[in-house]
Protein backbone atom coordinates (compact mmCIF):
# COMPACT_ATOMS: atom_id res chain seq x y z
CA UNK A 1 0.00 0.00 0.00
CA UNK A 2 1.26 3.60 -1.09
CA UNK A 3 1.77 5.53 2.25
CA UNK A 4 -0.18 8.88 3.02
CA UNK A 5 3.24 10.38 3.09
CA UNK A 6 4.35 9.18 -0.16
CA UNK A 7 0.77 10.37 -1.78
CA UNK A 8 1.40 13.55 -0.10
CA UNK A 9 5.29 14.28 -1.71
CA UNK A 10 4.18 13.47 -4.96
CA UNK A 11 1.62 16.07 -4.85
CA UNK A 12 3.92 18.50 -3.69
CA UNK A 13 6.34 17.41 -6.56
CA UNK A 14 3.60 17.59 -9.10
CA UNK A 15 2.46 21.28 -7.30
CA UNK A 16 -1.18 19.34 -6.90
CA UNK A 17 -2.99 20.35 -3.79
CA UNK A 18 -5.09 17.63 -2.24
CA UNK A 19 -7.90 18.32 0.00
CA UNK A 20 -7.70 16.54 3.44
CA UNK A 21 -10.97 14.18 1.94
CA UNK A 22 -9.39 13.82 -1.22
CA UNK A 23 -5.57 12.04 0.24
CA UNK A 24 -7.09 8.42 1.23
CA UNK A 25 -8.46 8.19 -2.58
CA UNK A 26 -5.65 9.07 -3.70
CA UNK A 27 -3.74 6.51 -1.71
CA UNK A 28 -6.18 3.70 -3.39
CA UNK A 29 -5.91 5.12 -7.32
CA UNK A 30 -2.39 4.77 -7.13
CA UNK A 31 -1.71 1.83 -5.43
CA UNK A 32 -3.99 0.77 -8.22
CA UNK A 33 -1.56 2.09 -10.89
CA UNK A 34 1.65 0.47 -9.62
CA UNK A 35 -0.30 -2.90 -9.30
CA UNK A 36 -1.13 -2.84 -12.95
CA UNK A 37 2.28 -2.57 -13.61
CA UNK A 38 3.26 -5.35 -11.68
CA UNK A 39 0.34 -7.23 -13.89
CA UNK A 40 2.09 -5.80 -17.46
CA UNK A 41 5.22 -7.35 -16.03
CA UNK A 42 3.77 -11.13 -15.58
CA UNK A 43 3.63 -10.77 -19.80
CA UNK A 44 6.68 -12.94 -21.32
CA UNK A 45 6.49 -11.16 -24.64
CA UNK A 46 9.49 -10.90 -27.05
CA UNK A 47 9.97 -6.93 -26.61
CA UNK A 48 12.73 -6.84 -29.27
CA UNK A 49 10.41 -7.85 -32.26
CA UNK A 50 7.33 -6.83 -31.45
CA UNK A 51 5.21 -6.64 -34.60
CA UNK A 52 4.01 -3.05 -36.32
CA UNK A 53 0.97 -1.86 -34.78
CA UNK A 54 -1.85 -3.94 -36.45
CA UNK A 55 0.00 -4.44 -39.44
CA UNK A 56 -0.46 -0.62 -39.69
CA UNK A 57 2.33 1.47 -42.30
CA UNK A 58 2.41 4.63 -44.38
CA UNK A 59 0.09 6.95 -42.41
CA UNK A 60 1.06 10.23 -44.73
CA UNK A 61 -0.51 13.35 -44.69
CA UNK A 62 -0.63 15.10 -48.09
CA UNK A 63 1.68 18.45 -48.26
CA UNK A 64 -1.17 20.57 -48.40
CA UNK A 65 -1.52 23.76 -46.23
CA UNK A 66 -4.24 23.78 -43.59
CA UNK A 67 -4.77 27.10 -41.44
CA UNK A 68 -2.63 27.38 -38.67
CA UNK A 69 -3.70 28.65 -34.97
CA UNK A 70 -3.74 32.35 -34.96
CA UNK A 71 -0.79 33.60 -32.27
CA UNK A 72 -2.82 34.17 -29.75
CA UNK A 73 -4.21 30.95 -29.24
CA UNK A 74 -0.77 29.70 -29.49
CA UNK A 75 0.40 31.93 -26.83
CA UNK A 76 -2.66 31.90 -24.48
CA UNK A 77 -1.22 29.31 -21.92
CA UNK A 78 2.01 31.10 -21.48
CA UNK A 79 0.07 34.63 -20.65
CA UNK A 80 0.42 35.82 -24.12
CA UNK A 81 4.16 35.80 -24.49
CA UNK A 82 6.11 38.62 -25.44
CA UNK A 83 6.32 40.21 -28.62
CA UNK A 84 4.75 37.60 -30.34
CA UNK A 85 7.42 35.27 -29.14
CA UNK A 86 7.46 32.50 -25.89
CA UNK A 87 9.60 34.26 -23.38
CA UNK A 88 11.86 32.77 -20.98
CA UNK A 89 13.46 35.46 -18.56
CA UNK A 90 16.98 34.64 -17.51
CA UNK A 91 17.78 32.66 -13.94
CA UNK A 92 20.87 32.90 -12.71
CA UNK B 1 55.82 15.04 -36.56
CA UNK B 2 53.17 15.71 -39.58
CA UNK B 3 49.54 15.34 -39.19
CA UNK B 4 46.68 13.73 -41.37
CA UNK B 5 43.42 15.96 -40.75
CA UNK B 6 40.09 13.63 -40.77
CA UNK B 7 37.06 15.61 -41.10
CA UNK B 8 33.68 14.40 -41.47
CA UNK B 9 30.20 16.56 -42.22
CA UNK B 10 26.39 16.00 -40.68
CA UNK B 11 24.59 18.87 -43.10
CA UNK B 12 21.08 19.58 -42.45
CA UNK B 13 19.41 20.25 -45.83
CA UNK B 14 15.99 22.17 -44.90
CA UNK B 15 12.99 20.89 -47.78
CA UNK B 16 11.21 22.99 -49.46
CA UNK B 17 8.05 21.18 -49.09
CA UNK B 18 4.64 23.50 -49.09
CA UNK B 19 4.34 22.06 -45.33
CA UNK B 20 5.72 21.11 -41.84
CA UNK B 21 7.09 17.28 -41.34
CA UNK B 22 4.15 16.09 -39.06
CA UNK B 23 1.28 18.59 -39.41
CA UNK B 24 -0.33 20.49 -42.01
CA UNK B 25 0.87 24.11 -41.19
CA UNK B 26 3.04 26.09 -43.79
CA UNK B 27 7.10 25.87 -43.83
CA UNK B 28 7.69 29.09 -44.54
CA UNK B 29 10.57 31.51 -43.43
CA UNK B 30 9.95 35.10 -42.39
CA UNK B 31 6.55 34.74 -40.87
CA UNK B 32 5.66 36.87 -37.74
CA UNK B 33 6.63 34.44 -35.19
CA UNK B 34 4.76 31.48 -34.05
CA UNK B 35 1.90 32.41 -36.61
CA UNK B 36 2.56 29.02 -38.38
CA UNK B 37 2.25 26.74 -35.24
CA UNK B 38 -0.81 23.96 -34.10
CA UNK B 39 -1.09 21.81 -30.83
CA UNK B 40 0.86 19.45 -32.63
CA UNK B 41 4.24 21.43 -34.27
CA UNK B 42 4.12 23.31 -30.25
CA UNK B 43 3.98 19.88 -29.05
CA UNK B 44 1.12 20.02 -26.80
CA UNK B 45 -0.35 16.50 -25.12
CA UNK B 46 -2.72 14.31 -26.76
CA UNK B 47 -1.81 15.23 -30.29
CA UNK B 48 -0.50 12.66 -32.92
CA UNK B 49 2.01 13.36 -35.66
CA UNK B 50 1.25 12.45 -39.51
CA UNK B 51 4.66 12.04 -41.30
CA UNK B 52 4.45 14.44 -45.10
CA UNK B 53 4.28 12.10 -48.27
CA UNK B 54 6.39 14.64 -49.82
CA UNK B 55 9.30 14.47 -47.20
CA UNK B 56 9.47 10.76 -47.78
CA UNK B 57 9.36 11.49 -51.46
CA UNK B 58 12.05 14.09 -51.43
CA UNK B 59 14.19 11.90 -49.24
CA UNK B 60 14.28 9.43 -52.33
CA UNK B 61 14.92 11.62 -54.73
CA UNK B 62 17.91 12.81 -52.62
CA UNK B 63 19.28 9.36 -52.05
CA UNK B 64 18.92 8.48 -55.69
CA UNK B 65 20.94 11.30 -56.32
CA UNK B 66 23.38 10.83 -54.12
CA UNK B 67 24.22 7.06 -54.89
CA UNK B 68 22.49 5.71 -52.03
CA UNK B 69 20.47 2.86 -51.30
CA UNK B 70 17.20 3.49 -50.28
CA UNK B 71 15.45 1.39 -47.23
CA UNK B 72 12.61 -0.30 -48.30
CA UNK B 73 11.27 -0.10 -44.41
CA UNK B 74 12.51 2.72 -42.38
CA UNK B 75 11.20 4.01 -38.86
CA UNK B 76 11.14 7.47 -36.84
CA UNK B 77 12.49 7.63 -33.58
CA UNK B 78 12.56 9.90 -30.84
CA UNK B 79 16.09 11.36 -29.69
CA UNK B 80 15.61 12.88 -26.28
CA UNK B 81 17.43 16.61 -25.22
CA UNK B 82 15.91 19.02 -22.58
CA UNK B 83 16.00 22.44 -24.40
CA UNK B 84 13.38 25.43 -24.94
CA UNK B 85 13.53 24.77 -28.72
CA UNK B 86 11.78 21.41 -28.54
CA UNK B 87 8.75 21.55 -27.20
CA UNK B 88 8.53 18.18 -26.86
CA UNK B 89 11.73 17.53 -24.79
CA UNK B 90 12.33 15.10 -27.62
CA UNK B 91 12.85 15.36 -31.27
CA UNK B 92 11.48 13.15 -33.85
CA UNK B 93 14.05 11.54 -36.29
CA UNK B 94 15.66 8.45 -37.19
CA UNK B 95 18.32 6.62 -35.75
CA UNK B 96 17.61 2.55 -36.17
CA UNK B 97 16.60 2.41 -39.37
CA UNK B 98 17.14 5.74 -41.99
CA UNK B 99 15.35 6.01 -45.29
CA UNK B 100 19.00 5.95 -47.19
CA UNK B 101 22.57 4.10 -46.59
CA UNK B 102 25.67 3.95 -48.10
CA UNK B 103 26.00 6.92 -51.30
CA UNK B 104 28.65 9.38 -52.34
CA UNK B 105 29.42 12.70 -53.68
CA UNK B 106 32.50 12.15 -56.13
CA UNK B 107 35.08 15.05 -56.21
CA UNK B 108 36.51 16.82 -59.25
CA UNK B 109 39.85 14.87 -58.45
CA UNK B 110 37.56 11.43 -58.96
CA UNK B 111 37.51 11.01 -54.86
CA UNK B 112 34.45 9.35 -53.64
CA UNK B 113 33.40 11.19 -50.29
CA UNK B 114 31.11 8.78 -48.73
CA UNK B 115 27.74 8.96 -47.38
CA UNK B 116 27.30 6.65 -44.35
CA UNK B 117 23.53 7.56 -44.14
CA UNK B 118 20.91 9.95 -45.27
CA UNK B 119 17.72 10.36 -42.09
CA UNK B 120 14.65 12.61 -41.86
CA UNK B 121 13.50 15.14 -39.15
CA UNK B 122 12.19 17.99 -37.66
CA UNK B 123 14.09 21.21 -37.27
CA UNK B 124 13.60 22.73 -34.17
CA UNK B 125 12.85 25.99 -32.91
CA UNK B 126 14.58 29.69 -33.36
CA UNK B 127 15.66 30.74 -30.43
CA UNK B 128 16.37 34.20 -30.01
CA UNK B 129 18.75 35.62 -27.03
CA UNK B 130 17.83 39.45 -26.18
CA UNK B 131 19.84 40.13 -23.06
CA UNK B 132 20.28 37.14 -21.29
CA UNK B 133 16.18 36.38 -21.86
CA UNK B 134 15.61 33.53 -24.43
CA UNK B 135 12.48 34.28 -26.85
CA UNK B 136 11.06 31.15 -28.84
CA UNK B 137 9.78 31.25 -32.24
CA UNK B 138 8.13 27.95 -32.97
CA UNK B 139 7.17 28.33 -36.28
CA UNK B 140 10.44 26.37 -37.29
CA UNK B 141 10.35 23.69 -34.77
CA UNK B 142 8.81 21.20 -37.28
CA UNK B 143 10.21 22.07 -40.41
CA UNK B 144 11.18 19.44 -42.54
CA UNK B 145 14.71 18.46 -42.84
CA UNK B 146 17.26 15.91 -44.32
CA UNK B 147 20.79 14.88 -42.45
CA UNK B 148 23.38 13.98 -44.74
CA UNK B 149 26.15 12.38 -42.70
CA UNK B 150 29.44 11.39 -44.60
CA UNK B 151 31.89 8.75 -43.35
CA UNK B 152 35.05 10.75 -42.18
CA UNK B 153 36.96 10.59 -45.62
CA UNK B 154 37.39 14.21 -45.96
CA UNK B 155 41.18 15.41 -45.87
CA UNK B 156 41.57 18.84 -46.26
CA UNK B 157 39.35 21.98 -45.78
CA UNK B 158 39.06 22.22 -49.85
CA UNK B 159 37.43 18.77 -49.87
CA UNK B 160 34.93 20.16 -47.40
CA UNK B 161 34.19 22.81 -49.09
CA UNK B 162 33.58 20.83 -52.51
CA UNK B 163 31.91 18.11 -50.79
CA UNK B 164 29.08 20.86 -49.67
CA UNK B 165 28.78 23.00 -53.02
CA UNK B 166 28.11 19.60 -54.25
CA UNK B 167 25.77 18.50 -52.24
CA UNK B 168 24.07 22.12 -52.24
CA UNK B 169 24.03 22.03 -56.10
CA UNK B 170 22.70 18.15 -56.08
CA UNK B 171 19.92 19.39 -53.71
CA UNK B 172 19.10 22.46 -55.58
CA UNK B 173 19.02 20.30 -59.48
CA UNK B 174 16.79 17.76 -58.26
CA UNK B 175 14.29 20.71 -56.07
CA UNK B 176 13.68 19.47 -53.15
CA UNK B 177 15.73 22.54 -51.16
CA UNK B 178 16.87 26.39 -51.66
CA UNK B 179 19.72 25.84 -49.80
CA UNK B 180 20.35 29.39 -48.75
CA UNK B 181 22.99 29.02 -46.36
CA UNK B 182 22.38 32.79 -45.52
CA UNK B 183 18.64 31.64 -44.40
CA UNK B 184 19.93 28.77 -42.90
CA UNK B 185 17.99 26.35 -45.37
CA UNK B 186 21.65 24.30 -45.73
CA UNK B 187 23.64 24.10 -41.92
CA UNK B 188 26.57 21.61 -41.37
CA UNK B 189 28.07 19.94 -38.40
CA UNK B 190 31.40 19.27 -39.08
CA UNK B 191 33.50 16.71 -36.75
CA UNK B 192 37.57 17.59 -37.01
CA UNK B 193 40.23 15.27 -35.41
CA UNK B 194 43.80 14.58 -36.51
CA UNK B 195 46.28 11.40 -37.22
CA UNK B 196 49.62 10.85 -37.03
CA UNK B 197 50.36 10.55 -41.02
CA UNK B 198 49.56 7.90 -42.39
CA UNK B 199 48.12 6.14 -38.77
CA UNK B 200 45.08 3.87 -39.20
CA UNK B 201 44.13 5.16 -35.62
CA UNK B 202 41.37 7.90 -35.54
CA UNK B 203 42.27 10.89 -33.16
CA UNK B 204 39.44 12.42 -30.90
CA UNK B 205 37.31 14.51 -32.64
CA UNK B 206 35.33 18.01 -31.76
CA UNK B 207 32.63 18.60 -33.38
CA UNK B 208 31.93 22.38 -35.08
CA UNK B 209 27.97 23.26 -34.80
CA UNK B 210 25.68 25.12 -37.09
CA UNK B 211 28.36 26.31 -39.77
CA UNK B 212 26.22 29.01 -41.75
CA UNK B 213 28.55 29.23 -44.36
CA UNK B 214 31.09 27.89 -46.73
CA UNK B 215 34.05 30.55 -45.79
CA UNK B 216 33.61 29.87 -42.15
CA UNK B 217 33.66 26.24 -42.38
CA UNK B 218 37.15 26.41 -44.26
CA UNK B 219 38.59 28.80 -41.79
CA UNK B 220 37.08 26.51 -38.48
CA UNK B 221 38.45 23.80 -40.15
CA UNK B 222 42.01 24.53 -40.43
CA UNK B 223 41.69 26.69 -36.86
CA UNK B 224 40.82 23.39 -35.59
CA UNK B 225 43.40 21.36 -37.33
CA UNK B 226 46.31 23.67 -35.86
CA UNK B 227 44.58 23.39 -32.48
CA UNK B 228 44.67 19.94 -32.20
CA UNK B 229 48.20 19.98 -33.77
CA UNK B 230 49.67 22.04 -30.65
CA UNK B 231 47.45 20.37 -28.16
CA UNK B 232 48.81 17.27 -29.00
CA UNK B 233 52.74 18.61 -29.66
CA UNK B 234 52.86 20.09 -25.98
CA UNK B 235 51.49 17.18 -24.55
CA UNK B 236 48.25 17.45 -23.79
CA UNK B 237 44.96 15.97 -25.34
CA UNK B 238 41.96 17.10 -27.19
CA UNK B 239 39.28 16.44 -24.96
CA UNK B 240 35.95 15.78 -27.18
CA UNK B 241 33.76 18.35 -27.02
CA UNK B 242 31.16 20.75 -29.09
CA UNK B 243 32.28 23.96 -30.45
CA UNK B 244 31.31 27.12 -31.83
CA UNK B 245 32.57 28.74 -34.27
CA UNK B 246 33.30 32.72 -33.56
CA UNK B 247 34.50 34.91 -37.08
CA UNK B 248 34.90 37.50 -34.91
CA UNK B 249 37.83 36.01 -33.71
CA UNK B 250 38.71 33.03 -35.65
CA UNK B 251 38.84 30.75 -33.49
CA UNK B 252 36.23 28.48 -31.17
CA UNK B 253 34.86 28.07 -27.98
CA UNK B 254 33.52 24.95 -26.16
CA UNK B 255 29.86 24.64 -25.81
CA UNK B 256 29.29 21.89 -24.02
CA UNK B 257 31.01 18.35 -23.45
CA UNK B 258 29.81 16.03 -26.57
CA UNK B 259 26.92 14.00 -26.06
CA UNK B 260 27.34 10.20 -27.65
CA UNK B 261 24.38 8.72 -29.17
CA UNK B 262 23.58 6.84 -25.43
CA UNK B 263 23.08 10.27 -23.85
CA UNK B 264 19.93 11.11 -26.06
CA UNK B 265 18.25 7.53 -25.24
CA UNK B 266 17.04 7.23 -28.80
CA UNK B 267 13.92 4.56 -28.94
CA UNK B 268 11.45 4.37 -31.60
CA UNK B 269 8.57 7.27 -31.52
CA UNK B 270 5.27 4.54 -30.76
CA UNK B 271 3.42 7.48 -32.53
CA UNK B 272 4.51 7.20 -36.01
CA UNK B 273 4.19 3.80 -38.37
CA UNK B 274 6.96 2.53 -40.79
CA UNK B 275 7.00 3.53 -43.76
CA UNK B 276 7.07 0.79 -46.24
CA UNK B 277 8.37 1.79 -49.81
CA UNK B 278 7.75 -0.74 -52.66
CA UNK B 279 10.69 -0.88 -55.10
CA UNK B 280 8.79 0.02 -58.60
CA UNK B 281 7.68 3.74 -56.13
CA UNK B 282 11.14 4.22 -56.10
CA UNK B 283 11.95 3.35 -59.42
CA UNK B 284 9.41 5.83 -60.78
CA UNK B 285 11.04 8.92 -58.39
CA UNK B 286 14.17 7.73 -60.15
CA UNK B 287 12.43 8.49 -64.12
CA UNK B 288 11.71 11.96 -62.59
CA UNK B 289 15.54 12.88 -61.52
CA UNK B 290 16.43 15.78 -63.89
CA UNK B 291 20.41 15.37 -65.75
CA UNK B 292 22.59 16.25 -62.50
CA UNK B 293 25.25 18.81 -62.47
CA UNK B 294 28.00 16.46 -63.21
CA UNK B 295 26.92 15.16 -66.27
CA UNK B 296 25.70 18.67 -67.50
CA UNK B 297 29.44 19.59 -66.85
CA UNK B 298 30.95 16.48 -68.68
CA UNK B 299 28.72 17.37 -71.41
CA UNK B 300 29.85 21.39 -71.64
CA UNK B 301 33.36 20.63 -71.32
CA UNK B 302 33.86 17.17 -73.87
CA UNK B 303 31.15 17.88 -76.00
CA UNK B 304 30.45 22.18 -76.50
CA UNK B 305 34.22 22.63 -76.05
CA UNK B 306 33.86 25.22 -73.33
CA UNK B 307 36.81 25.70 -70.77
CA UNK B 308 35.92 23.89 -67.86
CA UNK B 309 36.21 27.00 -65.58
CA UNK B 310 33.10 28.83 -67.69
CA UNK B 311 31.13 25.34 -67.40
CA UNK B 312 31.51 25.40 -63.88
CA UNK B 313 29.78 28.84 -63.85
CA UNK B 314 27.05 27.32 -65.77
CA UNK B 315 26.57 24.30 -63.89
CA UNK B 316 26.40 26.15 -60.51
CA UNK B 317 23.39 27.43 -61.01
CA UNK B 318 20.56 25.13 -61.95
CA UNK B 319 18.55 28.11 -63.43
CA UNK B 320 21.42 29.37 -65.29
CA UNK B 321 22.30 25.66 -66.79
CA UNK B 322 18.44 25.16 -67.57
CA UNK B 323 18.15 28.50 -69.51
CA UNK B 324 21.82 27.57 -71.31
CA UNK B 325 19.98 24.08 -72.18
CA UNK B 326 17.17 25.61 -73.99
CA UNK B 327 18.91 28.72 -75.32
CA UNK B 328 21.60 26.39 -77.52
CA UNK B 329 19.00 23.87 -79.66
CA UNK B 330 19.70 23.71 -83.48
CA UNK B 331 23.31 26.05 -82.33
CA UNK B 332 26.25 24.54 -84.24
CA UNK B 333 28.68 26.44 -81.65
CA UNK B 334 26.82 26.44 -77.85
CA UNK B 335 29.93 28.43 -76.39
CA UNK B 336 28.75 31.49 -78.01
CA UNK B 337 25.57 31.70 -75.62
CA UNK B 338 28.16 30.37 -72.83
CA UNK B 339 30.03 33.45 -73.66
CA UNK B 340 27.29 35.76 -73.41
CA UNK B 341 25.74 34.78 -70.18
CA UNK B 342 28.85 34.83 -68.54
CA UNK B 343 31.15 38.04 -70.25
CA UNK B 344 27.77 39.92 -70.61
CA UNK B 345 24.35 38.38 -68.83
CA UNK B 346 26.59 37.87 -65.30
CA UNK B 347 28.35 41.25 -65.12
CA UNK B 348 24.22 42.64 -64.08
CA UNK B 349 24.34 39.98 -62.20
CA UNK B 350 26.32 40.70 -58.79
CA UNK B 351 25.11 38.63 -55.83
CA UNK B 352 24.73 34.80 -55.43
CA UNK B 353 21.38 34.97 -55.29
CA UNK B 354 20.98 37.12 -58.58
CA UNK B 355 22.92 34.76 -60.46
CA UNK B 356 21.20 31.55 -58.58
CA UNK B 357 17.87 33.15 -59.71
CA UNK B 358 18.56 34.45 -63.05
CA UNK B 359 15.89 36.62 -63.63
CA UNK B 360 16.62 37.99 -66.57
CA UNK B 361 14.23 39.47 -69.82
CA UNK B 362 15.93 37.79 -72.87
CA UNK B 363 14.09 34.81 -72.86
CA UNK B 364 16.18 31.66 -74.19
CA UNK B 365 14.47 31.70 -77.60
CA UNK B 366 15.47 35.23 -77.96
CA UNK B 367 19.06 34.47 -77.22
CA UNK B 368 18.82 31.12 -79.89
CA UNK B 369 17.69 33.74 -82.47
CA UNK B 370 20.56 35.96 -81.78
CA UNK B 371 23.28 33.21 -82.17
CA UNK B 372 21.60 31.94 -85.19
CA UNK B 373 22.69 35.46 -86.62
CA UNK B 374 25.97 35.47 -85.99
CA UNK B 375 26.17 31.68 -87.11
CA UNK B 376 24.65 32.08 -90.02
CA UNK B 377 26.97 34.91 -90.71
CA UNK B 378 24.17 37.58 -90.77
CA UNK B 379 25.27 39.59 -87.73
CA UNK B 380 28.89 40.29 -86.52
CA UNK B 381 30.01 39.72 -82.98
CA UNK B 382 30.07 43.32 -82.48
CA UNK B 383 26.89 44.19 -83.27
CA UNK B 384 25.26 41.04 -81.53
CA UNK B 385 26.50 42.14 -78.51
CA UNK B 386 25.49 45.95 -78.61
CA UNK B 387 22.49 44.73 -79.29
CA UNK B 388 22.90 42.06 -76.74
CA UNK B 389 22.58 44.39 -73.87
CA UNK B 390 19.51 46.11 -75.55
CA UNK B 391 17.71 43.12 -75.26
CA UNK B 392 18.70 42.54 -72.18
CA UNK B 393 16.88 45.83 -71.05
CA UNK B 394 14.04 45.46 -72.83
CA UNK B 395 13.38 41.98 -73.23
CA UNK B 396 12.38 42.75 -76.83
CA UNK B 397 13.92 40.56 -79.58
CA UNK B 398 16.93 40.93 -81.69
CA UNK B 399 15.36 41.96 -84.99
CA UNK B 400 14.34 45.42 -82.87
CA UNK B 401 17.73 46.32 -82.49
CA UNK B 402 19.52 45.77 -85.47
CA UNK B 403 18.08 46.71 -89.60
CA UNK B 404 18.19 45.14 -92.86
CA UNK B 405 21.56 46.52 -93.81
CA UNK B 406 23.44 45.47 -90.10
CA UNK B 407 22.57 42.10 -91.07
CA UNK B 408 23.72 42.28 -94.53
CA UNK B 409 27.47 42.05 -93.57
CA UNK B 410 30.01 44.09 -95.24
CA UNK B 411 31.68 43.24 -99.20
CA UNK B 412 35.54 42.48 -98.83
CA UNK B 413 35.30 45.10 -101.47
CA UNK B 414 33.49 47.73 -99.70
CA UNK B 415 36.19 46.85 -96.35
CA UNK B 416 39.10 47.81 -98.84
CA UNK B 417 38.00 51.03 -99.95
CA UNK B 418 36.89 52.43 -96.04
CA UNK B 419 40.43 51.19 -95.02
CA UNK B 420 41.85 53.16 -97.85
CA UNK B 421 40.02 55.82 -97.24
CA UNK B 422 41.56 55.87 -93.47
CA UNK B 423 44.90 55.74 -94.69
CA UNK B 424 44.40 58.89 -96.59
CA UNK B 425 42.67 61.15 -94.12
CA UNK B 426 45.44 59.90 -91.35
CA UNK B 427 49.27 60.56 -92.79
CA UNK B 428 50.26 60.78 -89.08
CA UNK B 429 48.74 57.73 -87.60
CA UNK B 430 49.87 56.04 -90.49
CA UNK B 431 53.78 57.59 -90.07
CA UNK B 432 53.66 56.97 -86.51
CA UNK B 433 52.69 53.21 -86.97
CA UNK B 434 55.41 52.68 -89.98
CA UNK B 435 58.16 54.01 -87.28
CA UNK B 436 56.96 51.55 -84.54
CA UNK B 437 54.36 52.74 -82.92
CA UNK B 438 51.48 49.60 -82.78
CA UNK B 439 49.35 51.89 -81.11
CA UNK B 440 48.78 54.06 -83.91
CA UNK B 441 46.92 51.22 -85.76
CA UNK B 442 43.97 51.60 -83.36
CA UNK B 443 43.36 54.78 -84.32
CA UNK B 444 42.92 53.70 -88.44
CA UNK B 445 41.06 50.92 -87.42
CA UNK B 446 38.64 52.73 -85.14
CA UNK B 447 37.89 55.08 -87.78
CA UNK B 448 36.77 52.25 -90.09
CA UNK B 449 34.57 50.78 -87.78
CA UNK B 450 32.87 53.81 -87.38
CA UNK B 451 32.38 54.21 -91.11
CA UNK B 452 31.23 50.29 -91.04
CA UNK B 453 29.01 50.91 -88.37
CA UNK B 454 29.87 48.45 -86.57
CA UNK B 455 29.28 45.60 -89.15
CA UNK B 456 32.61 45.04 -89.48
CA UNK B 457 34.83 42.91 -88.21
CA UNK B 458 38.15 44.10 -86.13
CA UNK B 459 40.51 41.67 -86.86
CA UNK B 460 39.61 41.71 -90.75
CA UNK B 461 39.87 45.18 -91.16
CA UNK B 462 43.48 45.31 -88.71
CA UNK B 463 45.20 42.75 -91.22
CA UNK B 464 43.77 44.30 -94.16
CA UNK B 465 45.30 47.78 -92.93
CA UNK B 466 48.30 46.32 -91.94
CA UNK B 467 48.93 45.00 -95.36
CA UNK B 468 47.52 47.72 -97.04
CA UNK B 469 50.42 50.21 -95.25
CA UNK B 470 53.02 47.79 -96.05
Amino acid sequence: MISREEVLNIANLSKLYLDESEIEGAQKEMDGMISFADEINKIKADCENLPELGGINNAFHDDEIKKSCPQSKILENVDGGKDGYFYIKKFN
Amino acid sequence: MKYDLVVGLETHVELNTKTKIFCNCANKFGSEPNTNCCPICIGLPGTLPKLNRQVVNFAIKAALALNCEVSLVSKMDRKNYVYPDLPKAYQISQFYEPICKNGYIELDSGKKIRINHIHMEEDAAKLVYKSGDTYVDYNRGGVPLLEVVTEPDISSSEEAAEYLEKLQMIMRYIGVSDCRMQEGSIKCDVNVSVKPEGSEKLGTRTEIKNMNSITFMVKAIDYERERHIELIENGGKVEQQTLRYLPETNSTESMRSKEDAQDYRYFRDPDLVDIVLRKDQIEEIRNTLPELPDVRLKKYVNEFGIAEKEAMLLVKYKNVSDYFEKSIKGLKNAKTVSNFIIGQIFRSLETEAEKEEFKILTTPSQMNELVKLIESGKLNMNLAKKALIKMLESGKPVTEFVSESDMQGISPEEMKKLCEEAIKSNENAVKDYLSGKEKALKALLGCVMKQTRGRGNAQEIESMLKGLIR
